[in-house]
């Protein structure tokens, strides 16, 4: 499926590969040996390790199946790509954890307004950009348990432009359902980078400013499309 | 400044936005909001400096990166790409050792090998297909390595997001680079606008489409700067976090 798309450069290399064999073997020696020195400790995966690592398996498959399925129009994939990342992020918690302490100056319905400008929001600035990233192949390389309870599944992204990338998600359990509350990108926290940039605007304007600017974006995105 | 080798641009096109970074900071009123960053003590000539670099990126760089687009298909771009980084692991493989990782210096040792041979020159990657995965170690990891700490975040002109730990490592990165040594200046710096033209050429969009989505841009990439970094000199993992760290994390997901 993905060797009939890759452009020249990866197909190339593994051609290049392909007519060495003996340097090929060479480097797998050498990687057998220096694999020696590093071998990971090996230890059973807990149960919610699997639960949520099952999760991000199947969320990747169904992503990665939309992402490459170019003969469904731009616009249907980016609504199943939304229906998708819906059921599996927890987007409540997400906004949440973006106010960290300023939550509590929202009034209800102002908690109400921003969860759903801000979900408007994050559809806005990642939808559009959907067609850059079918040539990648995602792998799990590790899951971690963190001490109150959440789980950290580790992927690599292999192949496209952005091989060899880390992409941590984060996971919380909640009625029985593991949800995404993080996507950590090479160190750069979605919730982190979002609660900088809200922080000050909500401690200069308060609540009302930060939905005017998200509103503002919002309807700047729209017109874009 | 270190004005041979990597990343670094003309001196006298630095000393020229040095200048004029020092004007903007000092009549642009840069509005700051709330309490100031802990990080960033040094915000408003940060976002002084931030707005003179985004003005020429605008008004430069990307014109021309975007003309290089137009002319450069994205694999031959991705071609180029590799080919410098190819010619920076020298430096990755010294700061290695500087960090005392053997399993790493061999690696880059072997990429080294097998993409300059094999890979033509490092214009392809063949390395990462036997098994051999890219690593980058720099000069401002390797202070990181030691314990020194990034102190204060720092714009720098044209060269961007920057601490004054990370512009000690640039300066001294580009130092140990040798190929510039044998050239004139002018050819090394050339060298390395070229490349970074490239770069900036190969995120055209991913930059718009950030710069369009964030509702502080300034802010989005100084937590995106400081966080990569730190991550790099952790190695890319959180498995050894100290107590310090588990605390940041409390405070990032549990809020009540």
């Amino acid at each position: 499926m993905r060797r009939t798309r890759t452009i020249s450069i990866t197909s190339t290399d593994r051609r290049t590969g392909g007519v060495l064999p003996l340097a090929r073997r060479a480097a797998a020696v050498l990687v057998a040996v220096m694999s020696g020195f590093a071998a990971p400790s090996v230890r059973a995966a807990t149960e919610s390790e699997a639960g949520a690592r099952a999760v991000i398996a199947e969320t990747v498959d169904q992503v990665l199946a939309v992402l490459r399925d170019k003969s469904i129009p731009t616009e249907d994939r980016i609504h199943s790509l939304e229906q998708i990342v819906y059921g599996r992020f927890d987007l409540y918690v997400m906004s949440r954890l973006v106010l960290a302490r300023n939550w509590k100056r929202f009034s209800e319905e102002q908690k109400k307004q921003y969860v759903e400008e801000f979900k408007r929001y994050l559809t806005n600035s990642y939808g559009s950009r959907i067609e850059r990233y079918d040539q990648q192949e995602v792998n799990i390389i590790g899951t971690r348990e963190e001490p109150r309870g959440d789980v950290v599944i580790q992927t690599k992204i292999v192949g496209g432009e952005f091989e060899g990338a880390l992409v941590d998600y984060r996971l919380r359990k909640q009625d029985s359902e593991w949800r995404v509350i993080d996507v950590v990108i090479e160190g750069i926290s979605m919730v982190s980078n979002y609660r900088d940039q809200f922080k000050s605007i909500v401690s200069s304007g308060g609540p009302e400013l930060l939905l005017e600017k998200l509103r503002e974006k919002n309807a700047a995105g729209m017109s874009i499309e | 400044m270190g004005a041979r080798g990597d990343s670094a641009p003309r001196p006298r096109l630095v000393a020229l936005a040095l200048i004029a970074a020092a004007l903007t900071a000092g009549v642009s009123c840069a509005h700051i909001d709330g309490d100031p960053d802990p990080s960033d003590p040094w915000e408003r000539m940060n976002r002084g400096t931030f707005r003179f670099n985004e003005g020429a990126d605008r008004w430069v760089i990307e014109p021309i990166a975007k003309g290089m687009d137009f002319v450069l298909p994205d694999p031959v771009e991705r071609a180029i790409r590799k080919f410098y980084e190819n010619s920076m692991i020298p430096v990755h493989f010294l700061n290695a050792i500087l960090q005392f990782k053997p399993v790493t210096a061999i690696e880059d040792l072997a990429r080294f090998v097998v993409n300059t041979t094999i890979g033509v020159a490092g214009f392809f990657d063949p390395a990462t297909h036997f098994g051999l995965e890219a690593h980058h170690e720099d000069f401002g990891q390797t202070l990181g390595y030691w314990g020194v700490p990034p102190g204060p975040y720092l714009v720098l002109p044209l060269l961007g997001p920057s601490s004054p730990r990370d512009t000690v490592g640039l300066v001294a990165d580009s130092a140990s680079l040798v190929y510039p040594w044998f050239v004139t200046i002018y050819v090394s710096s050339s060298i390395s606008v070229f490349r970074q033209l490239n770069r900036r050429s190969l995120a055209i969009d991913e930059i718009a489409a950030e710069r369009q989505a964030a509702l502080d841009y300034y802010v989005a990439v100084r937590n995106a700067y400081l966080n990569y970094r730190e991550n790099l000199v952790n190695d890319r993992t959180v498995d050894e976090a100290d107590e310090a760290d588990e605390a940041d994390e409390d405070d990032l997901y549990y809020i009540d």
